[in-house]
């Protein structure tokens, strides 16, 4: 008993807290999924249904689905090359710190960058051109509209991969940190050569750290949102219309049921992934 | 062992949230006993300063007004100043006032009158000049000096000691001066310029706007400051701080000396306080009574004990007069039964007095939300305040300032509330999306209130008719003001039935005549966006929700047209030079590009003979009226060709939409609020005559539109109501100020035609406005031809649709 | 092929030693690359926080909307001017309540979440307890859940507190929140289950096992939380922005007005106040928070 009550007090104050802030508010969110918005009347599973049938549901769910496909393997695998290159580095601290700059500059400021670069007449645009004017055997440079056209997509995971690169990085150097020294050096001993020494020590040793920083990255994915929206707007190029364009755009319309029922579903397909990658990986 | 441990865990969950939920929803009684304000009516004059004496009585003393003496009775005798309308002065600069009634002021000489002294005023080499008057009306130049005293010092801030001694404060210190031979002696530096000298006993308080140095005048040397007043004077300075010194409490009681149990001296006061600890002055503790010093600023009055830490608010400015936020409060005297005489700019003094029979704050609480900051609603709630005094209006906006709440950010707070249950009683819902709020249940339908308006042909059936909601055949929302589409050119440019067909003809025969140089006033694609799109938007929804594709193809091209034809007459260095010269008055985003009558009449004057045509809004009744002539007279004038004036004409123009009104300050109100009777009641002081017409005949430059109520509309362009003084400016040869351009009796017809006649409502900031802006730029930059622009805008909109 | 060839023995050595070295300077190319790369637009900011608005307008005017050919960036301003910074820290006192602001709120928020995460953390790592995982499952998909939906039901639970327009009601759910928990959770995990079991035999409380195993193996793990924890809060803009109402409690992030190139200037000189902080906490805190953590283990 003395032992348990212990342990349990370990979790309790957090607990507490969660519950307080977070599990109460979620469930507060699942309650209404049912209601109508409004006058709160009960209407079942109308409010589902009717975010099932919706087709900027379909696109959004495509469009975030995409977003994930592609950025966060990218965000990882880089991130942990990085990584791995730089952990046995001396500048190792200052580098880190340079990468992570992107994260401390406020959002506002990152936007007001992001639009002078990537603008139709922007600076980067402006660069491209001027390279393919030097350079004649290069075929005459278009300035590309990045933001109206299926570029968006391609400018959105750029500017992911530039602010989270140095976070993402941090994290996986945390992981690499805690892999026992010893093991490795005795394996080079032995004459590992460096894939065998990824594959067969360091890989399962990170093992972990792939769940954590898997998750991470959809959670960064989803921060990532309010520079889309100040850069692109509400209703931006088609392809870069996520789901939190979507839950936004619902509560400015007041349709609460429906984003809370979007949440529900959200949440549950977020629980099972979790679960299932926690049971392979952790 | 498990179980007890989780069943531990459930009790301890269970008792925390209950601990969490219960506590704090019970009703507390509100105590008795708050400010309330009544106006003192003021002797004829102007009046910017006042003096208080210790006896009740005070003298007032204005810029170009003799000083005058209002007993404690408020029965007002002139003092002899006969000499002062024949002195040689241009502007008092400041004064002071001693309580036998003599006066110090500083002055500038009236320049016309004498070149040199202009010369040297230029150039900076002049001072203000003194002049100091006994209290028998002698009257003797005051020429400071002595050491420490540079002679370029101006003397911004006086003050009489009871004594009698004068001081006076420059942008960097504070001196005693000898009024007998203008000797000066420098006490102390301060930081800033001072703006308020006050005494307390041996102490003499002089505040700057971040700072309050106590002066101790027995001993000659400067005490400790208080962290707590300087903290509070630099978080409260702007719009006006006045200070006023009493040993009386609020009941008009002695107060006994209670530095050592601070702020506990008027135990039943409202009392809310700021600040803790102990970091006394070191004061009031020398003659038995504490020394209370008394601030009023727009916030509210406070109360501070000389050498106390704690600054008490001990009236809420909104509940006074003190939070007008079109007056400053200009000086304060603090009664011995407890009151006090604020004296604010614009000539306008009210008594704040103790009323016990008042509840300490209103019980009612009635609350205004806009989006964005609106003088005219803010206004109201004043004017409300007054006629409900057991109500407290609580105006909020949404987005205010320069931060980063954007409009979306603002309506995700206001929509919390809504969807929490805490909706407020009343919403404007300029740049909102009546539709939709209406939808859910938000808004109220008022025909009801509407109806006796309507019955009785108060109000412009049209207008208000104009927002009836289709689906539901009802009204949510009524705008208070609206803006009418006007054109402005030569009458051969105006031909035709004024749609965009005929501007872009009325632009060509323009760019025939001048080949060279804009014709419509824009600087960037938007502009003509701007413009143009009002008079169109709603006629690209179809009945059905959908929007109407080919219309909008039809009006890119028609913009597009527009921009070429006044890009025309650029090179790429003319178009840029063309901007430079217009940025210092015009900001994007801003609305001065589309206000016909008050803005136009700069563009004209600062760069005439670039533009031609003027397409724009009439956003004032009055000075837009005279703007316009305005500016017609001087595109006569400066085309040198004066007979033209019969030439140039304005008249209303339409888009692809007919009478087409922009809807401003569109007031709605809550089904959820919490006093559905004083919503009720507010909304019929908003459509009141006194509400609508004092608006404008006080502040006759406000952009807030014209009122949608006959008579108000009628009274306002009467001249008879118009004190021109204070409004126009515009100066006949005879130097009688009167308005040369005043719109003629058929001009006034027009206007009433036009407004009877405008039915067709547009409100900015919807969805497909900032869609069909956005797109169009591109289309005007060439990156889009007008139907992908349509294309563009009909994807984006079905993504809305389909949500 | 016939007979091999041998390079002699410290050929073979030196080799080695050429391709280590080479090897850690590609390395350190390719990193330095990545890490100019990623830096290299933020050259943006220093550079434009001193230009005067006039000389942004004019490089950025085809961006306005105007102008033919591309935006031109320059690094280093023509007329450097120091308006922008004079007007954000001279002329408007409310900057620097609103830094204190920042730094009061990030500071509270990352004390707040070490004493109420660490413990959390360990407890999900050390013990093994029912309905660990889905519990642990339920902090991620929470940590997980957008702001916009959360806004709503987190407003109505601080208005009932009394916590709404209060600093707590940033500060508080910040505290709580279970993403520091799943940082640190990592960190206690890559500790080794028999070396607390070994300390359990030797008759560890579990307080003992938590300061004397836990912290100091864990510290990557809480350091990484804290820096992450940091950045995050430091710009913290959606939270202050829906339950602070009051303009005087809000933190610098919020004080940069909307986007607009006209304001570019200015943006930019709030950003460099606001990117000096975070440069400190980079250079120093990743040290000084190793150290402390190792302080408290070793104390214990």
């Amino acid at each position: 008993m003395r032992w348990r009550s212990k342990r349990l007090l370990f979790l309790l104050p957090g607990f507490a807290g969660v519950m307080l802030f977070y599990l109460l508010p979620f469930l507060e969110v699942v309650r209404r999924s049912f209601l109508k918005s409004g006058n709160s009347a009960f209407v079942g599973i109308d409010n589902y249904r009717a975010v099932l049938e919706n087709g900027a549901f379909v696109l959004a769910v495509r469009n975030t689905f995409l977003y994930m496909a592609v950025g966060v393997p990218l965000l990882m695998g880089i991130s942990l090359i990085l990584s791995l290159l730089l952990r046995n580095l001396l500048m190792r601290r200052r580098l880190v710190s340079a990468m992570l700059l992107p994260m401390a500059v406020p959002a506002a400021v990152m936007v007001l960058t992001l639009q002078i670069l990537i603008d139709r007449q922007g600076v980067i645009n402006g660069m491209l051109t001027k390279i393919s004017e030097q350079i004649t055997a290069l075929p005459a440079f278009e300035a590309i509209d990045y933001l109206n056209t299926e570029w968006a997509l391609f400018v959105v995971v750029c500017s992911f991969l530039w602010k989270n690169t140095g976070y993402m990085v941090i994290l996986w150097l945390a992981g690499l940190a805690a892999l026992p020294k010893e093991v490795e050096e005795a394996a080079q001993v032995d004459g590992a050569n460096r894939w065998q020494n990824w594959h067969y020590i360091i890989r399962p040793g990170l093992s972990g750290s792939f769940f954590t920083i898997g998750m991470l990255s959809v959670l960064q994915i989803f921060k990532s949102y309010r520079e889309v929206w100040m850069v692109a707007g509400s209703y931006p190029q088609a392809h870069i219309y996520f789901l939190q364009h979507l839950l936004q755009n619902w509560y400015l319309k007041l349709e609460f049921d429906r984003m809370a029922a979007l949440t529900v579903i959200m949440s549950l397909v977020l629980l099972i992934v979790c679960l299932f990658l926690q049971k392979k990986l952790g | 062992m498990k179980k007890k441990g989780r069943i531990m865990l459930y009790i301890m969950i269970c008792a925390m949230c209950a601990a969490f939920w219960g506590c704090g929803d019970q009703e507390e009684e509100i105590p008795m006993g708050r400010y309330a304000d009544r106006e003192v009516e003021l002797p004829p004059g102007t009046f910017e300063y006042m003096h208080p004496c210790p006896d009740g009585s005070y003298y007032l003393y204005g810029m170009d007004t003799e000083l005058t003496y209002v007993d404690a009775q408020g029965e007002s005798k002139g003092k002899d100043r006969s000499w002062e309308s024949n002195a040689n002065i241009h502007v008092k600069y400041a004064v002071g006032v001693s309580d036998e009634g003599a006066s110090v002021f500083a002055y500038t000489p009236r320049f016309w009158n004498d070149e040199e002294m202009e010369a040297l005023w230029i150039a900076g080499d002049i001072r203000y000049l003194y002049y100091y008057v006994d209290e028998k009306g002698q009257k003797q130049a005051l020429e400071p000096h002595g050491e420490g005293y540079e002679k370029a010092t101006n003397l911004n801030t006086f003050a009489f000691s009871p004594e009698g001694e004068l001081y006076a404060a420059s942008d960097h210190a504070v001196y005693r001066v000898n009024v007998g031979n203008g000797e000066v002696e420098s006490l102390f530096a301060t930081g800033e310029q001072v703006k308020s000298i006050v005494f307390g006993g041996d102490v003499m308080l002089a505040a700057d706007d971040g700072k309050a140095y106590f002066y101790d005048r027995a001993e000659g040397k400067l005490l400790g400051g208080s962290s707590v007043l300087d903290e509070f004077l630099s978080s409260h300075s702007t719009g006006g701080l006045v200070l006023a010194v009493s040993d009386k409490d609020m009941q008009g009681n002695v107060m006994p000396d209670s530095s050592k149990n601070d702020g506990d001296g008027g135990a039943d006061a409202p009392a809310d306080s700021e600040g803790g600890g102990a970091s006394g002055a070191g004061m009031g503790d020398d003659g038995g009574n504490a020394q209370i010093l008394y601030m009023a600023c727009r916030t509210g009055l406070y109360r501070y004990i000389w050498g106390g830490s704690v600054i008490e608010q001990i009236a809420d400015g909104q509940m006074t007069a003190l939070g007008d936020t079109q007056r400053s409060p200009r000086a304060m005297q603090a009664l011995d039964n407890g009151a006090f005489r604020v004296l604010f700019d614009g000539n306008y003094m009210v008594e704040m007095y103790y009323d016990e029979t008042l509840p300490a704050r209103p019980a009612k609480e009635l609350t205004v939300y806009s989006l964005e900051e609106n003088g005219w609603i803010r206004y109201a709630g004043q004017l409300f305040q007054k006629e409900h005094p057991d109500v407290l209006v609580r105006y909020e906006t949404g987005m205010d300032g320069d931060n980063a709440v954007s409009r979306e950010d603002a309506l995700k707070n206001l929509n919390t509330r809504l969807l929490a249950g805490e909706a407020p009683d009343v919403i404007v819902m300029d740049r909102m999306d009546i539709e939709q709020y209406a939808d859910k249940g938000v808004l109220r339908e008022l025909d009801g209130i509407l109806q006796p308006y309507l019955d009785d042909g108060i109000l412009y059936r049209n207008i208000v008719e104009g927002m009836r909601m289709t689906e539901k055949n009802k009204i949510y929302s009524v705008p208070m003001m609206v803006y009418l589409p006007l054109w402005l050119g030569e009458k051969t440019y105006l031909e035709g039935e004024d749609s965009l067909e005929d501007i872009i003809a009325g632009m060509e025969k323009a760019r025939q005549k001048h080949p060279e140089g804009a014709i419509l006033y824009t600087l960037y694609p938007k502009d003509v966006l701007l413009q143009t799109m009002p008079v169109c938007l709603p006629a690209w929804t179809s009945k059905d929700g959908s929007l109407d594709v080919e219309k909008l193809t039809a009006y890119y091209q028609a913009v597009r047209k527009m921009w070429e034809i006044d890009s025309a007459g650029f090179d790429d260095a003319g178009r840029e030079a063309w901007q430079k010269n217009n940025m210092e008055w015009y900001e994007p985003e801003d609305m001065d590009m589309v206000d016909i009558g008050f803005n136009f009449q700069y563009a004209a004057q600062q760069n005439f003979g670039e533009t031609w045509l003027q397409l724009g809004f009439l956003m004032t009744p009055q000075v837009g009226m005279t703007g316009i002539h305005v500016n017609k007279a001087n595109m006569a004038a400066d085309w040198q060709e004066k007979e033209l004036e019969d030439v140039v004409t304005f008249d209303a123009y339409t888009g692809q939409a007919d009478n087409v009104y922009w809807a401003r300050t569109i007031v709605g109100l809550c089904e959820q609020g919490k006093e559905p009777e004083l919503a009720e009641e507010y909304m019929n002081l908003l459509l009141s005559d006194p509400m609508m017409r004092k608006w404008w005949l006080d502040k006759p430059r406000n952009r807030s539109g014209l009122t949608i109520r006959k008579d108000s509309l009628d009274d306002i362009l009467d001249i008879d109501n118009i004190e021109f003084g204070q409004t126009m400016g515009f100066k006949d040869p005879t130097g009688i100020n009167r308005p040369n351009f005043w719109p003629t009796e058929e001009e006034k017809q027009w206007l009433y035609q036009m407004m009877e006649d405008a039915s067709c409502c547009y409100r900015p900031g919807t969805m497909l406005e900032e869609c069909a802006t956005k797109v169009g730029v591109r289309v005007l930059a060439g990156e889009l031809t007008p139907e992908e622009g349509a294309k563009e805008v009909e994807r984006k909109m079905a993504i809305e649709m389909e949500e | 092929m016939g007979s091999r060839l041998t390079a002699p023995a410290w050929a073979t050595q030196a080799y080695g030693k050429w391709r280590k070295r080479s090897r850690a300077w590609f390395a350190a190319g390719i990193c330095v690359a990545a890490a100019v790369l990623i830096c290299a637009p933020l050259l943006m900011i220093p550079g434009g926080s001193l230009m005067d608005g006039a000389e942004i307008r004019r490089i950025l005017s085809p961006i306005l909307g105007e102008g033919k050919g591309f935006a031109a960036w320059h690094l280093i301003p023509v007329y450097p001017t120091i308006d922008h910074f004079s007007r954000l820290l001279i002329e408007s006192p409310a900057f620097y309540r609103l830094f204190w602001n920042t730094v009061g709120m990030t500071a509270a928020i990352l004390f707040g979440q070490l004493i109420v995460g660490l413990p959390s953390a360990w407890a999900f790592a050390a013990f093994r307890f029912r309905g660990r995982d889905f519990l642990f499952g339920l902090y991620v998909v929470l940590m997980l859940l957008p702001f916009q939906v959360m806004l709503l039901p987190q407003y109505i639970v601080l208005q009932k507190l009394h916590l709404y327009n209060h600093p707590a009601a940033v500060i508080l759910p910040a505290v709580f929140s279970t993403f520091p928990v799943f940082i640190m959770y990592r960190g206690f995990t890559q500790i080794d289950a028999a070396v607390l079991e070994a300390a359990r035999l030797d008759g560890a409380g579990e307080l003992q096992t938590f300061f004397y195993i836990g912290l100091p193996l864990g510290k990557m793990g809480i350091q990484a939380a804290m820096v992450l924890s940091f950045l995050e809060y430091w710009n913290l803009v959606e939270q202050p922005m829906a339950f602070l109402e009051e303009q005087a409690a809000w933190p610098l992030s919020l004080y940069l007005p909307q986007i607009s190139i006209s304001q570019a200037g200015f943006a930019f000189a709030v950003a460099v106040m606001a990117l000096i902080p975070a440069l400190f906490v980079f250079a120093l805190g990743q040290d000084a928070l190793e150290e402390g953590i190792a302080y408290i283990g070793v104390k214990r």
